[in-house]
Order: C-alpha cells, then sequence, then structure tokens
C-alpha cells in the first residue's frame, strides 16, 4: 500500500515501480553503494556479490517459471548448464565476443527450456515438474555421452576472460561490474514482465489454469512463455557463471542446485520479483556465514569435523524451508510488506 | 540366446526391485496425494538404519532388521507428526515443496548422524548367486523381486478392497472432500508416511544388501520415478508390470545398445521412458484419469 497522501492519478502513475521519493532516494543510494563496493570491501565480499548476482539471476527466471507462472521447475540448473555451455561453447569454438555469446547461450537455454515446456500440452502440475527432472538428467547424459571434443565430457570447458576493446574482465573487480550491470537489467526485465500483459497471464494461470483457460487466455502458450523466460534467465546466469569462473563442468549443475534455487523463492517469497532477490541474498549470505564460521568452530570444538558442519548447514537449512512453508508459506516479502504496512500507518491501526 | 536371456531375467529382477522403491513412493502418493521428492533420501535413511542395528550395534538379522523397520516407522511418523500435520488443510503445493526441504533435511540429517563415508552394508540375503545352466541369478534380487511381488498383491488388495484402504484414497482423490466425509486427512498421512518409510527401508536391503551405503545410494529413488509414472502414480499393482518393462528394457538397452553409444544408455532409457508416458499418455497405464472443473 501506499503511503498517506499518495494518490495515482494516471494508469503510468499507478503501475510505477518506484512511488515515492524516499523510494527513489534508497534505490539510488543501493544502485551507487552497488556500485562503490568493489572499492571500498575486500575481495571476498566482492566474489560472495558476484556469486549472489548470478544466483540472482537465475532464480529471477525461477520465479517467473515458478512463481509467477506456477510452474514447477526442477531443472532450473540444467537450463542454467545449458546456457553456461553454450555460452563456452560460442566464446571458444566460435570466438565469439562475450556480448554476442551470452545472449546466444541464454537463447539456447531458452529453446531448451521451451522443448521441456512444450509438454504442458498435454500435462499439468507435478507431471510437468517430472519432465525438468527429467531435463536435468537428460542434460547430465548428452554432455557426458556425447563425443568429447564437442562439449567437453567430464574435462569441461575452460574460457578466455570476457573482454570488451580495452577493458578486460579479468580480475574478481571488473567481473564484478559485468555482473552487476547484466544483472540490473535482468532485474529490471522480471519487473516488466511481472506487470506485462503476459505476466497478467502467468498470474492467471497459476491460479486456476482451467478459468483461465476459459477466459480466453492460451494457457498452453503461457506455460511455454513461462518455461522460455525461465530457461533465458538462467541461460544468461548460466553465461555469467561461465566468464565468472571461467571454467564449465557438469558438477556445478545438479539437481541439488536446482532445489536450492527452489529454496531460495521460498524463503524470499512465491511470486515475487523482490521476493526473489531477498531470498536469494538471504539464502548465500547464510552458506557464507556457516562456511565461514564452520572452520572455526571445528577449532574449538575438537570433537566437530568439518564433515559435520557442512551437514549441519543442509540440516538447518532444509529445516527453513519447511519452516517457511509451515509458518511463513508466503516467504520473508510478506512479513517485509506487513512490515511496511505497519509503519505507514503508525499510529493508526487501519 | 543364453545372454539374452540372462539379460531378461536380471532386467525383471532389477525392474521389480525399482517397482519396490516405487512402491513407497506410490503408498504415500495414494494415501496424502503428496508427490515425494525425498524417496532416494527415504530409501538411504533406512538403509542406514539397518546397518546402525546390524553392524554398528551388532544385533543379529532376526532381531536387527525389525528394529530397523521399526525404527524407519518411527521416523516416517515424526516426519508427519513435525511437518505435514501442520501443513493440512494448506495447497497440495506446499506439500510437496516441504518434501524438498525434506529431501535437504534428510540428507544432513544422515551426514551427521552416520558420517559421509561409505559404509559395508549387511549381507541380508546370501550372496552366492543361484545358477540354473548358464542363467546367473543373484539371490538378493530374486528374493526380493519375490518379496515385491508379495507386497504389490497385498498392497494393492488393501488400497482397493478394504475400507481402511479406501479412505485412504478417498484422500488422495480430494483433501477437502475427503475431511467433508468424516475421513481423517491428518491420520491418513501419518499411515503413509509411516508405509513409506518402511516399505523404503525394505527397499534399502534388496538393492544394498552385501553392498556399501552412502549418500549416492539415493540415486535409486530418482530411477523409481519412470516406474511409477509408467504404472500411473495411483496404481500398486501396476507397479510390478511397470517395474519389469522398465527393468527389461534397461537391461536390454545397456547391452545390446551402449557398444553402440559409448555407454551409460541403461541409466538414462528410464528417464526417457518417462518422457515419452509424459507425452503420450500422462496418467500411465492405470493411473486415474481426472475430470477437471472450475
Amino acid at each position: 500500500m501506499d503511503p498517506a497522501g499518495i494518490f495515482a492519478t494516471t494508469f503510468s502513475k499507478d503501475q510505477a515501480l518506484v512511488r515515492t521519493r524516499p523510494q527513489a532516494v534508497a534505490l539510488a543510494l543501493l544502485i551507487a553503494l552497488l556500485f562503490a563496493l568493489p572499492l571500498l570491501a575486500d575481495l571476498r565480499v566482492v566474489a560472495v556479490m558476484t556469486s549472489m548476482f548470478i544466483t540472482a539471476v537465475v532464480v529471477l527466471g525461477l520465479q517467473i517459471n515458478t512463481g509467477l507462472a506456477g510452474q514447477i521447475n526442477l531443472g532450473q540448473a540444467a537450463f542454467m548448464g545449458v546456457g553456461a555451455y553454450s555460452t563456452a561453447l560460442l566464446a571458444t569454438k566460435a570466438a565469439l565476443p562475450f556480448w554476442l555469446a551470452m545472449p546466444l547461450g541464454g537463447m539456447a537455454a531458452a529453446l531448451f527450456g521451451l522443448i521441456f515446456g512444450l509438454t504442458a500440452v498435454r500435462i499439468k502440475g507435478f507431471y510437468l515438474a517430472l519432465t525438468t527432472i527429467a531435463a536435468q538428467i537428460l542434460f547430465h547424459f548428452l554432455v557426458l555421452n556425447l563425443p568429447s571434443s564437442w562439449m567437453g565430457g567430464a574435462n569441461g570447458i575452460t574460457l578466455q576472460p570476457a573482454s570488451l576493446p580495452g577493458l578486460a574482465f579479468d580480475s574478481d573487480r571488473s567481473i564484478y561490474y559485468l555482473c552487476l550491470v547484466v544483472t540490473l537489467v535482468m532485474v529490471v526485465g522480471a519487473y516488466g514482465v511481472a506487470r506485462s500483459r503476459h505476466g497478467r497471464a502467468f498470474y492467471a494461470v497459476r491460479d486456476d489454469d482451467v478459468a483461465s483457460g476459459i477466459m480466453g487466455i492460451d494457457v498452453v502458450r503461457t506455460k511455454a512463455m513461462a518455461f522460455l523466460l525461465g530457461a533465458f534467465y538462467a541461460g544468461i546466469g548460466g553465461g555469467l557463471w561461465a566468464y565468472y569462473v571461467r571454467f564449465v563442468a557438469i558438477d556445478q549443475f545438479t539437481l541439488i542446485h536446482s532445489i536450492w534455487f527452489i529454496a531460495m523463492i521460498i524463503v524470499g517469497g512465491i511470486g515475487s520479483v523482490t521476493g526473489a532477490l531477498i531470498g536469494v541474498f538471504v539464502i548465500r549470505l547464510s552458506q557464507e556465514l556457516i562456511s565461514s564460521i564452520g572452520p572455526s568452530l571445528v577449532d574449538s570444538f575438537a570433537f566437530l569435523s568439518g564433515d559435520v558442519v557442512f551437514a549441519a548447514m543442509n540440516v538447518f537449512l532444509g529445516g527453513i524451508i519447511a519452516g517457511f512453508l509451515i509458518f511463513e508459506p508466503r516467504g520473508l516479502m510478506h512479513r517485509w510488506n506487513i512490515v511496511k504496512r505497519f509503519y505507514r500507518l503508525w499510529p493508526y491501526p487501519y | 540366446m543364453i545372454d539374452f536371456l540372462n539379460y531378461l531375467i536380471n532386467g525383471t529382477l532389477t525392474g521389480l526391485l525399482y517397482a519396490l522403491i516405487a512402491m513407497g513412493f506410490v503408498v504415500i502418493y495414494r494415501a496424502s496425494k503428496v508427490f515425494n521428492f525425498a524417496q532416494g533420501e527415504l530409501v538411504v535413511f533406512g538403509g542406514y538404519m539397518v546397518w546402525w542395528t546390524t553392524i554398528q550395534l551388532g544385533l543379529p538379522l532376526w532381531l536387527g532388521i525389525p528394529l530397523a523397520f521399526a525404527a524407519a516407522a518411527v521416523f516416517g511418523l515424526t516426519i508427519e507428526r513435525i511437518f505435514f500435520a501442520r501443513l493440512v488443510g494448506e495447497s497440495v503445493f506446499s506439500m510437496v515443496m516441504v518434501t524438498i526441504g525434506l529431501l535437504i533435511l534428510i540428507r544432513g540429517l544422515v551426514l551427521v548422524l552416520f558420517g559421509p563415508q561409505s559404509r559395508a552394508f549387511p549381507v541380508v540375503f546370501p550372496l552366492q548367486p543361484i545358477s540354473v545352466g548358464d542363467i546367473i541369478i543373484s539371490q538378493s534380487m530374486l528374493y526380493g523381486g519375490l518379496l515385491t511381488i508379495a507386497i504389490g498383491i497385498f498392497l494393492s488388495w488393501f488400497f482397493n478392497r478394504t475400507r481402511a484402504g479406501l479412505r485412504m484414497t478417498a484422500v488422495a482423490e480430494d483433501h477437502q472432500v475427503a475431511m467433508s466425509m468424516g475421513i481423517s486427512v491428518q491420520r491418513s498421512i501419518a499411515f503413509a508416511w509411516l508405509l513409506g518409510a518402511v516399505l523404503s527401508t525394505m527397499g534399502a536391503m534388496v538393492h544394498l544388501s552385501g553392498r556399501s551405503i552412502n549418500m549416492l545410494s539415493s540415486d535409486i529413488g530418482l530411477a523409481a520415478l519412470p516406474v511409477a509414472l509408467l504404472a500411473g502414480l495411483e496404481s500398486l499393482g501396476g507397479l510390478l508390470l511397470a517395474g519389469v518393462i522398465v527393468g527389461v528394457v534397461q537391461g536390454l538397452a545397456s547391452a545390446y545398445l551402449d557398444p553402440l553409444v559409448g555407454g551409460a544408455i541403461g541409466t538414462v532409457i528410464p528417464f526417457i521412458i518417462m518422457l515419452l508416458v509424459l507425452l503420450i499418455r500422462p496418467t500411465g497405464m492405470f493411473g486415474w484419469k481426472t475430470i477437471e472443473r472450475v
């Protein structure tokens, strides 16, 4: 809800993402901070942020697919992998520059996603989720069993750093800026999708696909579109990953990664673009915290071993996912909205 | 020819093993409408229970295995108590998502409790293979297969012919309708997880007898998905047939196609079958056809 005294008088104002002056200031400050971060923080923080950006792009795709359009997708990591592999192949074999290789990689992933989205013609719900598991397994099979001169097989593919004329993204700080800019573009895109005609179709199909079909929405087309967009985001994220790590291998894109992506949208809030970003931030941060606190815990308590700490992280995060579904199925975003409503209305109850 | 027979028989037995694992999965679906993504993890947990009672505690098999079953049953009930009892009345979507959380949770739990290293699994069935002429059959698979057939027929009877089974079937049909008919959805879900955990332990026993167990053993849960789907998610008796089909196709494919494409076709063929089933006949061979209304 808007604070008191703010009324939208035109449609475009009603649809605006930034609605008040303080919001605009806060957003500008956040972006300025993100751009200044490599100059202020140490390399470790920069690296973590970079991986957060990449994950955020992938999870935004999943949010569009699962959160907005309601299609459970357990193959997001495979779509990301297709994007990463295509980008890596285009960059090494065809020697394309990164600004061509990455969008093309995204499109390859989108096509791959579309194939599995098209099964929505006949099936829905959890059956559809199963085809995405099949996507995950087929992807592994194809990469490992095609001749290793094609896809690198089990050895993976090594890339040259991305570069523009006179500028190579080969250090942690420079790749941070590349990821930041791409992520900003993708975030704006996701907000655009969410409030566009397609976004509204997604919501309708998510809430009731039979009813939305009767209302004149092309349900199959909408679901296919959701997969196409979701996989495109995953592919772009994969391309960024390829240029960030500069090495693409199959074990970077497993079913467990897909499940983590789902965990992020659950924690952040299913169906909200901002929620996806919050989920990525919170989960990646807690992963980082546990893995950085872990070794010192191991040092101070002799009976703990590193494996136990890693395993405890799984228990903790699995518990968090289940806990969120039980106690706050709408995620952190919903909590935040409650808080926001409270302070905007204060001191009145309604 | 004798090779072919060998592939055929061993494929059938492997298929029956898949059917047994898939049974744990289908029982949960059939009594609660929850699609359990953590099936492989249940199998691993059950396997570790057997390892714990027989090897770690050193109990004899006749005592250790029933104890392991009891422990698995308690584990299944605990899962229901902690997670699903609170979700009765919520959408099935969140219940299924909880199983994804469970997947991560059980993985962690197993690592914390039992560590990441491979453990030797007790020899439940004699290791010595039976040979009839030139046909070699592993005993664990043979007894496991017979066990699977017996359980499959029993469960099929239970869910389709008894009052308690039909009550659970109603829950799988629709939670709200079942509740308004006076059926306890919660009790049905509790029973589903109890039975699912016990069946998974049984599956682990047959699958791992005389081998070693670690977290990777959970892959069998994924391999069971195509079987469940080919049978149709609601059918327990159909699992036997579907398991045999998938097992035989897989066995023959890995025997005759693997040399052509350089391996691993055996692991991927069940999923190709799964994709075909999903595209051609999503309800499987014996699944329910539902008519949707707004």
